[in-house]
């Protein structure tokens, strides 16, 4: 599904370059379920959001898709971007203005679906993450584990192939993230979704198919489950 | 996606309450104040345009040249009239009138005494008023009268005027053969009625006589209408030098002109013959006002939204995580700021309509909003959305540019370059207040200066009113009359009032005269105790000696006058006007009696008397006993006509009239320019001051008193207004020398009003940032602290 080769990030520092990204190729299957680990600073982050077309590596070839990332325009990455790649984020990131409903339906609304066929999608969403009772709250009216769903129905709506989460469960309690990761889970093996997390938890790591550690901007270790 | 925008845009609207009001406040601040310039401006172009034969109407003027110096005259000949009508067949009409003055009128007992004109009979043709009832074919018989609506009404009540008698000057009956619609305020035209300028020649027989002079009888108002398709420039060069064949200095020295009807309201001042300015000057300053305010309002539009970005940062974020594009959130925000705008643009409509008629009374203006007209509110909400676009798109481009992966770890910092663009914002602010404030106080100082000018002559308790024949078959008895009750102290006539001069001619002859040369001088016919009534002091020499026939060759010139005729001992040497050799017997102090702000107007004044009756009342009688008194002997020797009177100091004081205009705008702008300044600064305070929240809390931890951080919040703020009073000052100074360049009387510029207004700006700005900067300030830091 995505190939990165000899990947590097760094900011000039004075003479020096400060690497984030050491150099590194990495090759993801369809259907897998990554968990990206590591101490803080390892570059985990960085990697998620290089995958996610969110920051662009300095050097490296980045494929997806068997498109080169490297080589699109802005636009065409934008694109493909929301064609295939939902987003989760520790913090949830949902927009305050909106409702639960609104926040949902907002990635659709960006790639222009009609609004009855959105009103459909987001009951179905709804339905499916049994929120509709939430559907006019605003996020402030919520609790964590509330938003982080509301967050993952959001990456979900417009049906991604790949799902990139950055600590999902990160501010959540234990049983929360149990929930959460079960989810992902569900979603890997019975809709196929590829799934890329990013997270601390040894025991959140183990739902995943592949383990991949980082260690200074370098892959230290990765293992199939 | 739009009403999506829109939703998310009212969100942001309501929830944050006092941001949203200091937006929508400043913009309608500053939205009313265009809206309201812009009203007055395109009233100011509005002028005559209400008339059919706008494009083609023209009235002819001279230019005189006076030693070099050309000056340019509405007064005309008679015979420039025939000349103009029987020789050019480009012009289709010529209308000769009078000055227009007031006349009595009266019907039964109803006297009135009102303005109008005596018109030739093609005036209706060039002037085409709507006919209520009757037509302009009525003005051909002399004895007949046209009517405006309200002054048949004032003559004649709820009766129709029309073939009634109204009589004039309690002389002849002229019947009623027209009613025409009272003419709008917009008109540089302002009459009453309108007689016959041939029952003009029959009362007065000079003006008959006039016909067959020369072109150097000038004391008529021309106006002529062009043949269609006739521009005026082909008809130009052929009328110019139409006076020059003839044999007279004055003829010699005149070229004729022509202005368009579109050009008498802005532009009337003339200079070397040309129309160079006048009142357009005004409109065009005050236009540029009405751009600057709403420019004050855009930057804090602008600025505030800016300042906020940090909260809106996570939100651009997100949406460019899920997959918005760059352009969808530019018009995201640009959909905000549309939206602010038009609310802002409702609030600036409910103000100008609380405004109006409170700004109508202070301009002298009748404006009104034309909410009927598609034009205004295509215009209007036209420069609204480009007003929404222009202020909008600062903040969507800075805000949309955010990188996602910064913006949702929070490491981004607000750009030092946005803060620093917002500063220089502010300075552009302050700047145009500063340099509104200085001005206003400057076009103040300069009335206050001319009005403390001496005017040479003691203009309190100095009244004037106009004769009539009743007045003048009575003069003596009258005068007899008004010194006997005690309600007059010294009275006198003359052919102009004492805040006037109504005719300018040239000397024929004095010593030391270049040949060719012409020397333009007022003319003022006076009687006896003229000097004494007026106050005016004698310099040299003696008064007239009262005596028509002793004083019929003697002349009396003001200090301005020497100096015109260059004489060094003016008393006892002669002069020509007139056609005989004039004595000059004595020199008079110079008195202001045309403009307070130029140079006394160089004078010569004979004996004679007119058509202005001046008199002052007794110092030691109440002001109102003693007009009771005057009125009743007046009324008593001229039952006709109602008695009118003009107090010469308000006559005096209406000669501030367009400078007092000006300052009061000015300072209206002014004031509202620093307000919607202080709003955006006081917005700013707040940001600042929430974005400094934990450093305040450290501070105040580490033992920093109130007065130290009220002083750490305020220094910022404070030192872009001293960059701003330095910006402004020196432009200031470079318009308003300018300005002041027009007037001969006029203040010399000191550092004074700078400092005062950069204090004044200094001390607003410290009382609007003060309140945030204390609420900051005495915050508990322990609350600060605890909320990160």
């Amino acid at each position: 599904m995505l190939s990165l080769q000899h990947i590097s990030k760094y900011y000039q520092v004075g003479g020096n370059k400060n690497f984030v990204i050491n150099d590194i190729s990495l090759d993801i299957d369809e259907g897998e379920f990554i968990s990206i680990m590591g101490p803080s600073g390892s570059g985990k982050s960085t990697l998620l959001n290089i995958i996610g077309m969110l920051d662009e590596p300095t050097d490296g070839f980045h494929y997806f898709v068997d498109q080169p990332v490297h080589q699109l325009k802005e636009k065409q990455r934008a694109a493909l971007y929301k064609q295939y790649i939902g987003f989760v984020f520790q913090a949830y990131h949902l927009i305050d203005e909106l409702t639960v409903y609104e926040n949902i339906e907002t990635p659709l609304i960006y790639q222009d679906v009609k609004g009855s066929e959105r009103k459909a999608m987001v009951a179905d969403m709804l339905d499916r993450f049994q929120i509709v009772g939430k559907k006019d709250l605003f996020p402030a009216q919520l609790s964590g584990g509330q938003q982080q769903l509301v967050g993952i129905a959001r990456a979900l709506i417009a049906k991604p192939k790949l799902l990139l989460a950055d600590e999902p469960t990160g501010n959540l309690n234990s049983k929360q993230g149990e929930e959460i990761m079960e989810l992902f889970r569900k979603l890997n093996k019975e809709d196929g979704v590829t799934i890329i997390q990013v997270t601390h938890s040894e025991k959140n790591a183990e739902y995943g198919t592949r383990i991949i550690n980082l260690l200074d901007g370098r892959v230290e270790s990765s293992r199939k489950l | 996606m739009l009403k999506n925008n829109f939703k998310i845009a009212w969100r942001n609207l309501t929830n944050n309450k006092v941001y949203s009001a200091i937006n929508i406040m400043g913009l309608a601040a500053g939205m009313a104040v265009a809206l309201l310039i812009g009203l007055w401006v395109n009233y100011q172009y509005s002028f005559d345009k209400y008339l059919p034969n706008y494009g083609q109407s023209y009235q002819v003027r001279r230019n005189f040249n006076s030693n070099g110096d050309t000056l340019t005259f509405s007064s005309t000949s008679l015979k420039l009239a025939d000349a103009l009508r029987n020789n050019y067949p480009e012009i289709e009409y010529v209308a000769e009138t009078d000055g227009g003055r007031e006349h009595g009128l009266m019907v039964g007992n109803t006297k009135l005494l009102l303005t109008g004109k005596q018109a030739g009979a093609d005036f209706f043709k060039i002037f085409s008023f709507p006919f209520i009832e009757g037509n302009a074919d009525g003005l051909k018989d002399p004895y007949s009268i046209v009517l405006t609506e309200s002054t048949a009404k004032a003559l004649f009540g709820s009766k129709n005027a029309m073939n009634q008698m109204v009589k004039v000057d309690n002389k002849n009956n002229l019947k009623v053969t027209g009613i025409i619609k009272d003419l709008p305020a917009n008109s540089s035209l302002a009459l009453n009625y309108i007689i016959p300028f041939s029952y003009f020649e029959i009362v007065d027989p000079g003006v008959k006589a006039a016909r067959k002079q020369s072109f150097g009888n000038n004391g008529f108002e021309l106006f002529a209408k062009l043949k269609d398709g006739i521009k005026y420039s082909q008809l130009a060069p052929k009328i110019k030098n139409m006076e020059q064949y003839e044999d007279n200095l004055n003829a010699k020295n005149s070229d004729v002109i022509m202005q368009p009807i579109q050009d008498w309201h802005l532009y009337n001042t003339y200079t070397n013959g040309k129309a160079s300015g006048g009142f357009i000057e005004y409109v065009r300053i005050f236009s540029i006002i009405g751009i600057l305010v709403l420019m004050i309002a855009c930057i804090n539009f602008i600025n505030l939204t800016t300042a906020r970005s940090e909260k809106r940062a996570r939100e651009v974020g997100i949406r460019k995580a899920i997959g918005s594009q760059r352009k969808q959130l530019i018009l995201q925000f640009l959909t905000e700021s549309v939206l602010v705008t038009f609310v802002a643009f409702l609030f600036a409509i409910v103000i100008v309509l609380l405004a109006l008629s409170s700004f109508n009374t202070l301009a002298g203006t009748s404006i009104f909003l034309p909410y009927t007209s598609g034009w205004f509110w295509l215009i209007t909400l036209g420069c609204t959305f480009s007003t929404a676009i222009i202020a909008g798109s600062r903040p969507a481009f800075y805000l949309s540019s955010f990188n996602p992966v910064q913006v949702l770890k929070g490491t981004i910092q607000t750009a030092r370059g946005a803060a620093l663009s917002r500063k220089a914002l502010v300075i552009v602010q302050f700047s145009c207040s500063i340099v509104l404030i200085i001005s206003t106080v400057i076009i103040y100082q300069q009335i206050q200066h001319a009005k403390n000018r001496p005017t040479g002559y003691a203009t309190n308790r100095l009244v004037t009113s106009t004769t009539n024949d009743d007045i003048n078959a009575n003069a003596v008895a009258i005068k007899h009359a008004l010194l006997q009750s005690g309600a007059v102290a010294s009275i006198t006539t003359s052919s102009s009032t004492a805040t006037g001069i109504n005719w300018h001619s040239d000397v024929d002859n004095f010593p030391g005269k270049n040949p060719g040369e012409t020397v333009e001088m007022g003319m003022i016919a006076v009687s006896e105790d003229y000097f004494k009534t007026l106050g005016m002091q004698l310099k040299e020499g003696h008064d007239f000696i009262g005596n028509a026939k002793a004083d019929s060759s003697n002349v009396i010139l003001n200090e301005a006058g020497v100096k015109r005729l260059r004489l060094t001992n003016p008393v006892g040497q002669t002069l020509t006007k007139f056609g005989r050799k004039m004595n000059i017997i004595g020199v008079v102090k110079d008195a202001l009696m045309d403009s307070p702000f130029q140079a006394a107007d160089p004078s010569l004044f004979f004996f004679d008397g007119g058509g202005n009756i001046i008199y002052r009342l007794s110092p030691g009688m109440n002001t109102h006993e003693a007009i009771e008194k005057v009125s009743a002997i007046f009324n008593s020797y001229s039952p006709a006509s109602p008695f009118a009177y003009r107090f010469v100091d308000d006559d005096y004081n209406q000669k501030f009239n367009l400078e007092l205009l000006v300052g009061k705008l000015a300072g209206i702008f002014a004031g509202l320019a620093i307000f919607i300044s202080c709003l955006g600064l006081f917005g700013l305070a707040a940001y600042v001051a929430e974005q400094r929240t934990k450093e305040i809390g450290v501070r105040k931890v580490l033992g920093a008193t109130v007065a130290q951080v009220w002083l750490l919040l305020s220094k910022d703020f404070v030192l872009l207004v001293v960059i701003s009073c330095v910006i402004a000052s020196p432009i200031a100074l470079y318009f308003l020398q300018n300005w002041l360049n027009k007037y001969t009387y006029r203040i010399t510029i000191g550092p004074g009003v700078f400092i005062i207004s950069a204090v004044a700006a200094i001390t607003i700005t410290l009382l609007t940032i003060s309140y945030q900067a204390i609420k900051a300030a005495i915050a508990n830091p322990v609350k600060s602290l605890r909320s990160e």
